[in-house]
């Protein structure tokens, strides 16, 4: 895998080091789970850019004709197109029919951004929601461990895959899937993650110029016996961490930080967790850009009330993380 | 699959650690990828259940080719615009076709034609749903549900039952031929023309020729245009027809838009046959030491008995994720719910109210339906999880001709929550 230490921040926040994650085992990802290649690989370029052995070959193939079937298949709207002829075989893995109401909202494109989402808390229960709002999302496997049961025959062995999911601007969600089968464990992790995503809140450590490029204070997230705290640094510091956290924060899209770790930090799932604790943190924390008094608007299943009668305009309050006051 | 097993086994498992807490193995390749499904002669199933799984069928929605094509006699199965009844002449009447809690009748949803091979008296044979497309009376529905032993409580969806043998004195004992010479034997009674559902048995009072099955429908008729044709009626005898909608068509009112349901075994939609109990292993098995850090942070990710839930109905829906209805009337099938909360128990399924014998789960409808409708995504809009539809087990033939059946509805937790 290329690239693995942090990058240094480019004055638009364009994160290179990241692009170069897949590795082998995302171009293996893409080859088994054909209608999802083209949410894992935004385009061709990704597996191209993976290392070229055979198997990048075999997802580049892949990738080209599930595009050529999401293009064929393009149904619009809530009819079947051809009068009579049942669609279902062909475009069937493509076309998305929403089950929740959220899914219908989101896929009628009342619903635009994922913050809208947030703002209300509204569970999200079906992946493809995340994958429509967040466009940009690419996905790691973090490791794959077999796991064993004692069985009156032997042992029954599946595995167990973390996965970790990021737009590197502000999205991150992690996901852990037991399968028979390990193709079968990473894509179920996959879309795990995907219901997990969570936003960042990310800050300035000095001058507010340019982009937010670390976290906006000193956070701290447990789970187990490790505890990972994040701490501001100066732009171009990079992400000081340990291989595993840093991953995750690359997908985050925080660029400096200086972190510390505390426990048994060799058990991977514990790490990541609490590093993905401590993100979730970052949003939770009151600064005084806080302080102003909430106006709520109403979801989008809530009737409308009294209480959201005002006279004045309603302001959304999704903070805006870029420049802060 | 071999290109993929054996790129799997090419995968090096690292640990990113350098050792683990749970018993790994030792670096050994993946077992080969049949080993998934076809576990039979070695392992022990004790965990997964790999019960021999009722073969359910499927129902998608398609554009009917011509509307002429659903037409009571031709025994078809649809959802939307308005229903083939089957018997055409003793439709339902009275309070059974209007909701329980608004009193406004109900809207027609879909149909089934469902025969039971064995039984001569159901050779023919059609399940009606219809609902009530208030969210508000549906909310109320799913709560009264439970209180179906306390007398006959009002529901807001209903499903009728109808079945008539091979000679009847509608549609003649030969099949039909599909090539535009089928009729029925009489014509049918007739409807409301605003919603083309119900038995139209009240007259406008002063063209005598609009009819309605409600005072409700009449009001709206009049207000929609029914006030300006009246008087024009009344004097032109003939040329009614140009004004009333004609048999088979969409009456005046918004029906929900009309579509032919197509069946197909959900056998045919296996992709990976040895993905099943996928959803289970959400829930890892404990490794041989119980670790409990590893235990508490698994809670948090993966199952609660609602997560499990709704990944198994995931799961099982994403093989066709067109579907709007899954039907199996066998022994051992069981209803597909999405959520753990809001399942009946044996004791809440009441037994059949005409020949009290015992009810069976027979078919249920899924959200995916309300998404075809294009139902609005408002807050006070029609939203369900899933609605579950149990019928009398021996079909029982009693003297109305059609019976009220017990829909079961679940729905999704948000829309009930309030503030």
């Amino acid at each position: 895998m290329t690239n693995v230490e942090g990058s240094k921040a480019d004055e638009d926040g364009d994160e290179v080091g990241e692009e170069g994650h897949a590795g082998s085992l995302c171009s293996i990802v893409a080859d088994v789970k054909e209608p999802e290649a083209d949410e894992v690989d935004n385009d061709g370029i990704e597996a191209g850019r993976a290392q070229g052995d055979g198997v990048a070959e075999d997802s580049n193939e892949v990738s080209g004709e599930s595009d050529d079937e999401n293009n064929g298949g393009d149904n619009e709207g809530v009819l079947m197109t051809e009068a009579g002829e049942c669609v279902r075989d062909a475009e069937e893995e493509e076309k998305w029919v929403p089950v929740t109401k959220l899914g219908r909202l989101v896929k009628e494109n009342k619903i635009r951004k994922i913050e809208e989402i947030y703002l209300h808390s509204l569970p999200v229960k079906e992946h493809q929601i995340v994958e429509q709002l967040v466009p940009g999302l690419k996905d790691e496997v973090m490791k794959i461990t077999p796991v064993q049961k004692q069985t009156r025959a032997g042992q029954r062995t599946r595995f167990k895959a973390f996965v970790v999911v990021g737009d590197g601007d502000g999205h991150v969600g992690l996901g852990v899937k037991c399968a028979k089968e390990v193709a079968t464990a990473i894509r179920g992790a996959i879309i795990l993650a995907k219901l997990s995503v969570v936003p960042v809140r990310r800050g300035y450590w000095g001058n507010k110029i340019g982009k937010p490029h670390t976290v906006p204070c000193k956070v701290t997230g447990k789970c187990g016996s490790v505890t990972v705290r994040m701490v501001p640094a100066p732009r171009g510091s990079g992400i000081v961490a340990a291989r595993v956290p840093k991953k995750v924060l690359q997908f985050a899209g925080i660029e400096d930080v200086f972190t510390s770790s505390r426990g048994s930090t060799k058990t991977l799932g514990n790490f990541v967790k609490a590093t993905f604790d401590c993100l979730m943190k970052t949003y939770g924390f009151l600064t005084p850009d806080f302080w102003r008094e909430t106006r709520f608007i109403k979801t989008p299943f809530q009737e409308y009330t009294d209480l959201l009668a005002r006279p004045k305009g309603l302001v959304i309050e999704a903070p805006a993380e870029k420049i802060e006051a | 699959m071999e290109s993929n097993a054996q790129k799997l086994r090419g995968l090096t498992i690292t640990s990113l650690d350098e050792e683990d807490d749970e018993p790994e193995l030792p670096h050994r390749s993946p077992p080969a990828s049949g080993g998934g499904g076809g576990d039979g002669a070695g392992y022990e199933d004790d965990d997964e259940e790999e019960e021999e799984e009722a073969e359910v069928t499927l129902g998608f929605l398609e554009k009917p080719k011509h509307p002429g094509l659903l037409l009571r006699h031709l025994f078809p199965s649809k959802a939307g615009g308005i229903p083939a009844w089957l018997d055409p002449v003793n439709l339902p009447s009275g309070n059974s076709r209007c909701c329980g809690f608004c009193g406004e009748p109900l809207q027609f949803v879909l149909q089934i034609y469902a025969p039971i091979e064995d039984n001569a008296a159901s050779f023919h044979r059609t399940l009606f749903m219809f609902m009530c497309p208030s969210m508000a009376c549906l909310l109320r529905d799913q709560h009264d549900q439970w209180k179906h032993r306390q007398g006959n409580p009002c529901r807001s969806v209903k499903v009728f039952r109808c079945q008539l043998p091979r000679s009847n004195a509608f549609y003649s004992s030969e099949p039909p031929k599909h090539n535009d010479s089928d009729k029925p034997l009489c014509p049918g009674a007739p409807v409301c023309h605003w919603c083309g559902t119900w038995k139209g048995d009240k007259i406008c009072s002063s063209c005598k020729k609009a009819r309605y099955c409600s005072e409700k429908h009449q009001t709206l008729h009049w207000r929609s245009g029914h006030k300006s044709d009246c008087l024009q009626l009344i004097s032109s005898s003939e040329a009614s027809s140009s004004i009333f909608p004609a048999v088979g068509k969409v009456p005046a009112s918004k029906s929900w838009p009309e579509y032919e349901i197509a069946i197909d075994y959900e056998g045919a939609f296996d992709s990976d046959s040895c993905d099943e109990s996928n959803s289970k292993s959400l829930v890892m098995q404990r490794p041989g030491k119980p670790d409990d850090m590893m235990q508490s942070w698994m809670d948090q990710f993966e199952a609660d008995a609602d997560n499990k839930c709704w990944a198994s109905f995931q799961e099982r829906v994403s093989r066709a994720p067109k579907q709007v209805l899954r039907y199996c009337r066998e022994e051992n099938a069981k209803p597909l719910w999405a959520l753990s909360a809001g399942c009946p128990s044996n004791a809440d399924i009441p037994s059949c109210s005409y020949c009290r014998g015992p009810l069976c789960y027979e078919f249920q409808i899924m959200p995916q339906l309300l998404y075809y409708f294009g139902v609005k995504n408002e807050p006070d809009s029609l939203d369900w999880a899933t609605i579950v539809v149990y019928t009398c087990k021996g079909s029982c033939d009693q003297n109305v001709s059609y019976k009220e059946e017990f829909a079961w509805v679940q729905l999704y937790p948000t829309t009930t929550t309030r503030s």
